[in-house]
């Protein structure tokens, strides 16, 4: 990723938090609309978790050689 | 009626499958894909409620029966089959045509069906004619897997004929209908046997096990029929019974995480439609008309874009002959139209705004959101992150990306691979940017904007905050050479015990009462071959048969004589 690109991802992303306070500031129909940039920080902690919990699930109980039937 | 007969959607890619061998060989691929435009021809053209009966035995057969909701399906069903027929135009493997064609066919069959038998039948023939494409490939690991394959859907199939029996039996109807929510047994049984089909965790482990292993061609028309015909089956018999949809939304967790641990692309794929299924479940166990609009719709660009990442997938696969990421990585300049192609649908699937996920996914995650049910939303939206983290980054970054350049040489794709793929690609796009040539199809009537700002903040988030997370973890995601444990563990590891005990301990079994009665009857043989030994008690021992004895005579005197008295006897 070059520099320019993640300046792109940054303005797209300030653009969502302006609208989310302009256009959207009276927008309620779940209890997480009260929560500033939810949406964001949902993407960010539900990688976060997947990424761990498949690596530790991976790990710990499912992971097997690929020959693993075939013994 | 004769006419009529060979007009049902399904009868004609049946009757197709007949047709294929009696052509010459460079015909075929091309006369396969006119069954697909006829049948989507008819389909498109039949008006709501016409339906076509039969009697059979005194059972009144619904054989073709046409409404919205069977038309939408009938519709990406005849589609697909065009597209993967295309997809599928270099292959000259007649087994594979003929097999794809009834497999094709018997989807559509199921969805036009008016009443249970006649759904069974293409039920079953769907099982049997995808199996082929499992088959087709020729591997030892695919013989096996399509052997599993096979007995998990027969076994799916004689559920859902349990429980089909005892509906009839009890309510002496068989119209597909919508079953009001109970524990009968009737309803539970059936409720199992299209569970299998739609792969609803514990009963998916075929899937995932099928799939990766079938021929290239194979796993597209695969990965559109038989879940997607199952969803149709739940949405028409079960819609709105709630345990669906948590068990729907328990799939979209349960098939994204796996397809986040696995390491292999078209297993990655597979364990997604898990997800992707999910979705729809939850969608029809919500019930309401907007959450079943948004299954069906979801249905609807779930086949286009995943038939068009599994096409990626396969022409990865033709190309470079591995899925597996750990192998590949840095194509990006040797397939790079794969790689646009495949990013559409990935973008799509991840219902990105400007493609078809993003007009069909929202739908049907707001209807959870709108019907109250705020923790299913959330589930479906931690679903949503892990499907554009697992097939929409890490799927293609550690195939097209993660090195500048790849050693692996190149197998130049047919170009009907690309055309097919092309299709797909539009299709996306296309409904991505016109929502309503897809939502006049819906079922029910549509009151739903997928491009409002709302949504638009919703997404771009999301996605933003997902990609930026991935970059920081994609090491922890890297190619592995590794298989994961599923609930199909439970079937293959103690298969070599069962093996033991049900057929090599039966087989032994037999083999010594074989022995046992062998040894008898040589035994007995051996005192027969010479009966004078112990009947007469002077002869020779070593009497041979061939040559005269004095000891016959006695024997033969003996018997005469008995005839001789009892004749007496009975004259007298």
């Amino acid at each position: 990723m070059k520099t320019w690109q993640w300046i792109l991802l940054g303005v797209l992303l300030l653009i969502t938090l302006v609208l989310e306070f302009t256009v959207l500031a009276d927008y309620d129909s779940h209890w997480w609309n009260a929560v500033p940039a939810f949406y964001a920080i949902w993407g960010f902690a539900c990688t976060v978790v997947l990424v761990y919990a498949g690596k530790f699930i991976s790990k710990n109980i499912v992971k097997r050689d690929p020959d693993y039937y075939d013994r | 009626m004769i006419a009529e007969f060979f007009a049902i959607p399904g009868i004609i890619l049946i009757f197709g499958a007949f047709i294929l061998p009696l052509v010459p060989r460079n015909v075929r691929s091309s006369l396969f894909l006119v069954f697909p435009i006829i049948a989507l021809a008819i389909v498109i053209t039949r008006p709501d409620g016409y339906a076509l009966s039969a009697t059979l035995a005194g059972l009144e057969l619904v054989l073709f029966q046409v409404d919205a909701l069977s038309r939408v399906f009938g519709i990406i069903f005849a589609a697909t089959a065009l597209i993967a027929g295309i997809y599928a135009w270099h292959i000259k493997d007649l087994g594979q045509q003929t097999a794809a064609l009834v497999y094709a066919g018997s989807a559509l069959g199921v969805t036009f069906a008016g009443d249970f038998f006649t759904l069974l039948v293409f039920w079953e023939l769907m099982a049997v004619s995808s199996t082929w494409l499992v088959w087709a490939r020729r591997t030892p690991s695919s013989d096996a897997a399509g052997m599993r394959y096979l007995v998990y859907h027969v076994f799916g199939g004689g559920l859902l004929l349990a429980g089909i029996l005892w509906h009839y039996s009890t309510t002496g109807s068989i119209l597909v209908e919508s079953l009001p929510e109970s524990t009968a047994i009737a309803s539970v049984l059936m409720l199992l046997g299209v569970a299998v089909n739609a792969a609803v965790i514990p009963l998916h482990a075929w899937l995932p096990d099928a799939y990766p292993k079938a021929t290239i061609t194979g796993a597209v028309f695969m990965s559109a029929f038989t879940t997607k015909s199952a969803v149709y089956v739940l949405m028409r018999v079960f819609p709105g019974w709630e345990v669906l949809a948590w068990f729907g939304a328990a799939m979209a967790i349960y098939g994204v995480t796996y397809a986040v641990i696995c390491k292999d692309m078209r297993e990655i794929l597979a364990y997604h439609i898990v997800s992707q299924v999910g979705f729809m479940v939850c969608g029809i166990g919500i019930g309401t008309e907007m959450a079943l609009n948004g299954a069906a719709a979801h249905a609807y660009s779930h086949i286009l874009y995943k038939a068009l990442m599994f096409m990626g997938a396969g022409a990865v696969l033709y190309a470079t002959g591995t899925t597996k990421l750990v192998d590949l990585g840095g194509l990006k300049k040797k397939m790079k139209w794969t790689m646009l192609l495949y990013m559409v649908g990935a973008f799509s699937i991840s219902g990105l705004p400007l493609f078809n996920g993003f007009i069909s996914k929202a739908m049907t995650v707001d209807a959870a959101g709108y019907a109250g049910n705020e923790t299913a939303m959330l589930m479906l939206l931690l679903a949503g992150v892990g499907t554009f983290l697992s097939v929409g980054l890490k799927l293609p970054y550690y195939t097209w990306f993660h090195k500048e350049d790849s050693d692996i040489d190149i197998k130049p794709l047919p170009v009907n691979m690309y055309i097919a793929m092309g299709i797909a690609a539009f299709l996306c796009i296309f409904y991505g940017l016109v929502p309503g040539a897809l939502y006049v199809y819906l079922p029910f009537e549509v009151n739903y904007e997928p491009y409002t700002v709302y949504h638009l903040v919703e997404i771009t988030q999301i996605s933003l905050l997902t990609f930026a997370g991935f970059w920081l973890l994609k090491k922890k995601m890297a190619g592995e050479r590794m298989i994961a444990l599923d609930f199909d563990w439970f079937y293959r590891k103690p298969a070599p015990f069962f093996r033991k005990v049900f057929v090599n301990a039966i087989d032994n079994f037999f083999g010594w009462v074989e022995k046992v009665v062998h040894g008898w009857a040589i035994h007995i043989s051996g005192k027969f071959d010479n009966p004078m030994k112990w009947l007469n008690p002077f002869a020779e021992k070593e009497y041979e048969a061939k040559t005269y004895s004095p000891g016959l005579d006695v024997i033969t005197a003996f018997v005469l004589l008995v005839f001789v008295v009892f004749g007496i006897f009975l004259f007298i």
